[in-house]
């Protein structure tokens, strides 16, 4: 983009200043009238569960972490909603405050490459030159490798754990945040309307807030709510590898790993925080279907 | 016919630096995990010479420049180092761990297009009808499934009550390994199927737009027979760049289920040596599995050259 505001044509400053004021450019971001139903559904289920884990303490009948071996693997009944686990902890209290570890891993997991990759994108894109030749042949190298098996070996370089994972996530997922906005800023620039505005004299950040981020940012929003699912499923992966959050911090997929074992008897160990995660998903996946149904039509 | 052998051409020759970067991340990993690997080798007891000497021989002493040099030179030999517990060339390993990663990706892969080209289909003809919502509706559930407990859970709901299949390993009968594949080949067709079939539906949909679509309507072709004779070969070429997208989760997903049922295939292998801080090991199988996606995505650029003639390089 060129650096300084170019002086508007003789067409421009023929208009009355009150014309010009970006409030009555046209906004092709404009709002329509409401969301189709899943994106409510999707809404509803994520909403439950981001209460579930603020209230975890409160709804959890037992401490997460409080073993009991001598009523290990009970049966599920009054006691223990869920029974028991191979150390007598109550399954369904660590079900509770798994929401909070596999909530957050999700969510920031997702967050740091949306503004890691933002920012990325914005630099190669308004900077252009060389700084937009490096930038996207970064986004190459690493679009052009095994991301996950990536993160298994970032997890073996850089030790387990919730501070590693996202990390890894961030140095791999920001890829595809840098490729939308760059490209939404190369496309935006010549566009009329940003024309126009730049004719006017509006500074570029400006423009880049008002026009071109409001265009670009439902396109975000779609990947950052699959981005946020695929952590969960990732963080999940990774800790019933033994490579992600360490025991004995309550989390599904270390959960799963330990009910294993346990599977022909006490089958509801394994099951259970599968269910959870396949429920955060589904909610997960409606609210981004939602979002894609309604910039789609 | 010349212009598709340049494609290919230079297509292989830029294929040459993404090796090249692949190989440097790989020996990077040597340099930003802490710890020395010679004390890992020697054992916490040895003495200070001892260590000194295990250095001397690796050579950990060199510049990063030479010691890069040194891998390369080694890689491009298929030499990739001793592992640190069993004392193996890791090469041997990865050797004798391959063909059971590719008997579970090949089967998975059937599994999986058996589930998507009709689902993939039926979701197209009916677009935004029933068909397509009860389509759609699976795709969600199964995006929404973690593979490893899709796994667990046919083992408890398919394996334990019928004892057909094995709970976990492999076995040493070909019989038995037959047996043992095809659990975890249909959790990986399971994983694998949700993307595929919304990609499939969306060319499908595309293609039914076009103008040699409506010329097949005209000459009265309609429904399954339309899409067959005139939709699918077109279709084929944006899944072939799908299934190159895809090898990445199609790997991790093959890492992850080979844990799951006990399969040693390099997956399982790549998680022991990363639990058991197998330094050589670990690297060996991420340049594996890194140079696997390289050339799968060479192979699909190749076969879309050889599928659609129109191909061209690409910006």
């Amino acid at each position: 983009m060129t650096s300084t505001p170019s002086p508007p044509p003789p067409s421009a400053a023929a208009l009355p200043a009150a014309v010009l004021p970006d409030a009555t450019l046209p906004q092709p971001a404009r709002r329509r009238p409401h969301m189709p139903r899943k994106f409510w559904i999707g809404a509803v289920i994520v909403g439950g569960y981001a209460v579930a884990a603020l209230l975890a303490p409160v709804l959890a009948p037992a401490d997460p972490m409080a073993q009991d071996v001598a009523n290990r693997l009970a049966d599920p009944g009054t006691n223990h909603l869920l029974g028991t686990d191979e150390l007598g902890r109550d399954v369904f209290s660590r079900l509770v405050h798994g929401i909070r570890v596999d909530l957050m891993v999700g969510f920031l997991g997702a967050f740091f490459p949306l503004v890691v990759g933002t920012l990325l994108g914005a630099l190669a894109g308004y900077l252009g030159g060389w700084a937009d030749v490096v930038i996207m042949r970064i986004t190459d190298l690493v679009q052009g490798f095994p991301v996950y098996i990536l993160i298994i070996a970032l997890v073996f370089a850089l030790g387990p754990g919730i501070r590693t994972i996202l990390i890894a996530f961030t140095a791999i997922a920001w890829v595809i945040y840098a490729r939308i906005i760059r490209d939404a800023i190369l496309r935006v620039r010549s566009l009329d309307y940003v024309q126009a505005a730049r004719a006017a004299g509006i500074p570029h950040h400006r423009i880049l807030l008002r026009h071109v981020i409001p265009n670009t940012i439902h396109q975000s929003v779609i990947y950052f709510t699959s981005d946020v699912l695929f952590a969960i499923l990732a963080v999940a992966a990774f800790s019933f590898l033994g490579l992600g959050v360490p025991p004995p911090t309550p989390e599904w997929g270390s959960m799963i790993a330990e009910g294993q074992p346990y599977l022909r008897d006490q089958w509801w160990l394994a099951a259970a925080p599968g269910v959870a995660i396949v429920g955060i998903g589904l909610g997960l996946s409606l609210l981004g279907d939602g979002v894609d149904d309604r910039w789609r039509r | 016919m010349s212009g598709r052998f340049l494609f290919v051409g230079k297509r292989l020759i830029l294929a040459v630096p993404l090796l090249l970067g692949v190989v440097l991340l790989v020996f990077l990993l040597l340099q930003i995990t802490p710890g020395d690997p010679a004390r890992q080798i020697v054992g916490l007891r040895a003495s200070e010479a001892d260590v000194a000497q295990v250095r001397d021989q690796l050579g950990l002493d060199d510049s990063v420049f030479s010691q890069y040099a040194r891998y390369l030179g080694g890689v491009v030999q298929g030499d990739l180092g001793f592992s640190y517990k069993s004392r193996q060339p890791v090469a041997d390993m990865v050797a004798a761990r391959l063909p059971v990663s590719g008997w579970l990706v090949i089967s998975g892969l059937v599994v999986s297009l058996m589930i998507t080209i009709p689902l993939g289909v039926w979701a197209a003809i009916q677009r935004d009808r029933a068909g397509d919502h009860i389509t759609r509706g699976v795709s969600l559930l199964g995006i929404a499934m973690p593979s490893f407990w899709v796994g667990l859970m046919l083992i408890l709901l398919v394996a334990l009550p019928t004892g057909w299949f094995p709970v976990g390993g492999f076995g040493d009968t070909f019989g038995q390994r037959l047996n043992a594949i095809v659990l975890p080949a249909v959790t990986l067709g399971i994983a694998m199927a949700p993307i595929q079939i919304r990609s499939l539906r969306a060319s499908i949909i595309r293609c039914l737009g076009s103008d040699y679509v409506a010329a097949g309507r005209a000459l009265g072709a309609s429904g399954f027979l339309l899409v067959r004779r005139f939709v699918l070969r077109n279709a084929a070429s944006s899944m072939v760049t799908l299934a190159a997208v895809q090898t990445s989760f199609l790997l991790f997903t093959m890492v992850v289920l080979e844990t799951t049922f006990g399969l040693p295939g390099l997956g399982q292998g790549m998680v022991m040596a990363a639990v058991q801080r197998d330094l050589p090991a670990v690297q060996g199988y991420t340049l594996v599995f890194a140079l696997t996606v390289v050339l799968v995505y060479l192979l699909a650029d190749v076969v879309n050259a050889v599928l659609d003639p129109r191909v061209e390089i690409r910006g």
